[in-house]
């Protein structure tokens, strides 16, 4: 791996370790998880739940506090080294997030105008606060923003209160957009509108997104590259082409599978067997042996380093060491 | 036959008004198909399932199950139908007393339906293997398990009055992709060898296709659409159809997608836009659409559609 920071290089991620101390014993969530985004590019994070895709991004983010333990190698944005207070600042300016759920993000007793400017003040906007939020506001559809700005989160609906979050979200102008389950809590039809409404944002601000989501269907639709996360590790990692067309990993393999042909042919699924990891009692090679089809006995016992498959695609398997 | 529901409406009235819930819905089940409902948050789908089993108690129209009228049955009366039709839940979690075995739950509805005791222990045993779990499992929590073999628990307590319907409310919505089709291939499986009938509600379109015999779709409180799956999916006519299909994903970064976006947002179920309730969004409105009264008509082949226009 390279040492010089290329130069459209957004947020570069190496050997990123996070651990969580629970009651019930050490939980690691994310095990040397390393990946970079670049200028202008969608990375899609794919993974079910407790695959570590939200917690790599919210220890990447500084946003897990005393809950977990955060190491890794090396952890750079525009080719600068991101400390715990340097995160900080970025933080809803260059570096912007958006969450699953637009219920619970926003203030209930507060106006919506008025959680969107106090973004602005935090962040020392140079400029006109109110025209700045109207102006979003516009953008992303709710209008008339002068009027709307007045109303509660109450008096908007699931969609509406996910637009108001991109507005906050893209008011400082980000670099990087972290759209963690963006669309989950929404309807398909209302889904379509919003990923709609972000490709727009993409397209006129050049701004790079990292999608995080356990529905294909959506990563496909907008992901340049994507990972595949299970139990705390990327096992594959490739161009959306590459992950969709020819996925290396079984558990990639698995995973699409799993899902109805797009043709909508009735043939039977082939589900993935057995149960999602168990994080606390986590198999000493591969977190993916107890389900593999191919497993083979090195699997119980070591975890496999990656393999390139080509520049863009390498997955962790021992079958790619063979 | 095994279900018709005919005219079946639902109000709730609320501090704000009049809920239109499920406004006028009809439909019929045959034995051993499965009837997909589909429709998004509001429409009603949920609120028609509840009411059909009984949950709520219908405000208008006729629920005939097995050819007996069940719309104003008191609760002595169902007692018996309730066995025959059984419910599964969307969330394993909630849907599952934490302080009961997963024995104790599969027994308990042996108990309410007056099963004799002593076949308890091995019909729960059977049925703890029919789901895909063994018998040794029967002694342990709700919480010891993963969320696929909770609903595999959930599916086994609705078996356990071996009914002859399964209303399924969202089944597989809070699992995991890699183990959403272990579900649904064993509910297949189960379809076919107890010769179940499913009314299969969901909000995910393509695993309704993949299940479904026949799929009714549901917008603000009524059927606008209800074929055979296939044509359905390949050939939708109401304009609500084509669009709510075309916004969904496909696994596929190199499929050509058109998607018709719905304008604005869904009306409230308090005030619904007059006439046809979907004039306000419809790429293809027409001014007489705010005034007619849309009724289900069939296109051809058991092809129904509201709209007159297609």
């Amino acid at each position: 791996m390279s040492n010089v920071a290329i130069a459209d290089e957004i947020l570069r991620v190496d050997n990123l370790h996070t651990t969580f101390t629970t009651s019930a014993g050490e939980v690691k969530a994310v095990e040397g998880v390393s990946f970079t985004v670049r200028r202008g590019e969608v990375l899609g994070i794919a993974g079910e739940s407790g695959s570590g895709k939200s917690a790599t991004m919210l220890s990447v983010m500084g946003l897990l506090g005393e809950a977990g333990l955060v190491s890794y190698d090396r952890l750079d944005f525009m080719g600068e080294s991101l400390t715990p207070e340097s995160v900080k600042a970025l933080r809803g300016d260059k570096i912007a997030m958006v969450f699953q759920d637009p219920m619970t993000s926003l203030n209930p007793v507060l106006s919506v105008g008025y959680q969107l400017e106090e973004a602005l003040r935090r962040h020392h906007w140079q400029g006109n606060i109110h025209e700045r939020v109207a102006e979003m506001m516009t953008k992303v559809g709710i209008v008339p923003a002068e009027e709307r700005m007045r109303q509660y989160p109450h008096e908007f609906s699931g969609g509406q209160r996910q637009r108001l979050m991109i507005a906050m979200s893209i008011l400082c102008n980000p670099e990087l957009l972290i759209a963690d389950e963006p669309t989950t809590a929404l309807d398909v039809t209302v889904q379509a509108q919003i990923l709609g409404l972000l490709r727009e944002i993409r397209e006129s601000s050049g701004m790079s997104m990292i999608l995080i989501t356990h529905d294909l269907g959506v990563i496909a639709g907008e992901a340049d590259r994507v990972i595949v996360m299970y139990g705390g590790r990327v096992m594959e990692e490739g161009t959306a082409r590459e992950i969709f067309k020819s996925p290396a990993h079984p558990y990639t393999r698995g995973l699409l599978r799993s899902v109805p042909k797009a043709d909508g042919s009735r043939e039977r699924l082939i589900p993935i067997e057995g149960q999602p990891p168990d994080l606390l009692n986590p198999p000493e090679g591969c977190p993916f042996v107890k389900r593999c089809p191919e497993a083979m006995r090195i699997c119980l016992r070591r975890k496999p380093e990656a393999s390139c498959i080509s520049d863009t695609h390498k997955f962790s398997c021992w079958k790619g060491a063979m | 036959m095994m279900l018709e529901v005919d005219g079946l409406t639902k109000y709730f009235d609320t501090p704000s008004g009049r809920v239109h819930s499920v406004d006028g819905v009809s439909f019929t089940v045959s034995k051993g198909e499965t009837l997909g409902l589909v429709g998004e948050s509001g429409c009603g789908k949920s609120t028609t399932a509840r009411t059909i089993i009984r949950l709520y108690d219908p405000d208008g129209g006729r629920i005939i199950f097995g050819g007996h009228d069940i719309t104003h049955a008191t609760q002595r009366k169902l007692l018996p139908f309730r066995r025959r039709m059984q419910m599964i839940f969307q969330d394993p979690y909630a849907s599952l007393n934490p302080r009961m075995t997963a024995g104790e739950i599969i027994r308990e509805p042996m108990i309410i339906h007056s099963i004799p005791k002593d076949e308890h222990t091995d019909r729960v045993s059977h049925l703890l293997k029919l789901v895909g779990l063994n018998s040794e499992q029967a002694g342990r929590y709700p919480h010891e398990f993963s969320g696929g073999q909770r609903q595999r628990i959930g599916i086994a307590r609705a078996l356990a009055a071996e009914p002859e319907m399964l209303i399924c409310d969202e089944p597989i919505s809070a699992l995991d992709v890699s183990i959403q089709a272990q579900i649904v291939n064993m509910l297949e499986d189960l379809q076919e060898s107890l010769g179940l009938t499913y009314l299969f509600i969901a909000h995910d379109l393509s695993m309704v296709r993949h299940i479904s015999t026949r799929v009714a779709v549901m917008y603000l409180g009524n059927i606008v659409e209800l074929a055979g799956s296939d044509e359905l999916y390949t050939r939708p006519l109401h304009p609500y159809t084509v669009s709510l299909l075309s916004s969904v994903p496909v696994p596929d970064p190199t499929a050509q997608r058109h998607i018709i976006p719905l304008k604005g947002e869904i009306p409230s179920a308090i005030n619904p836009p007059s006439g046809c309730k979907f004039h306000t969004r419809c790429p293809k409105a027409k001014p007489e659409c705010s005034q007619l009264r849309p009724e289900l008509s069939d296109k051809g082949s058991g092809h129904f559609c509201s709209c007159p226009f297609v």
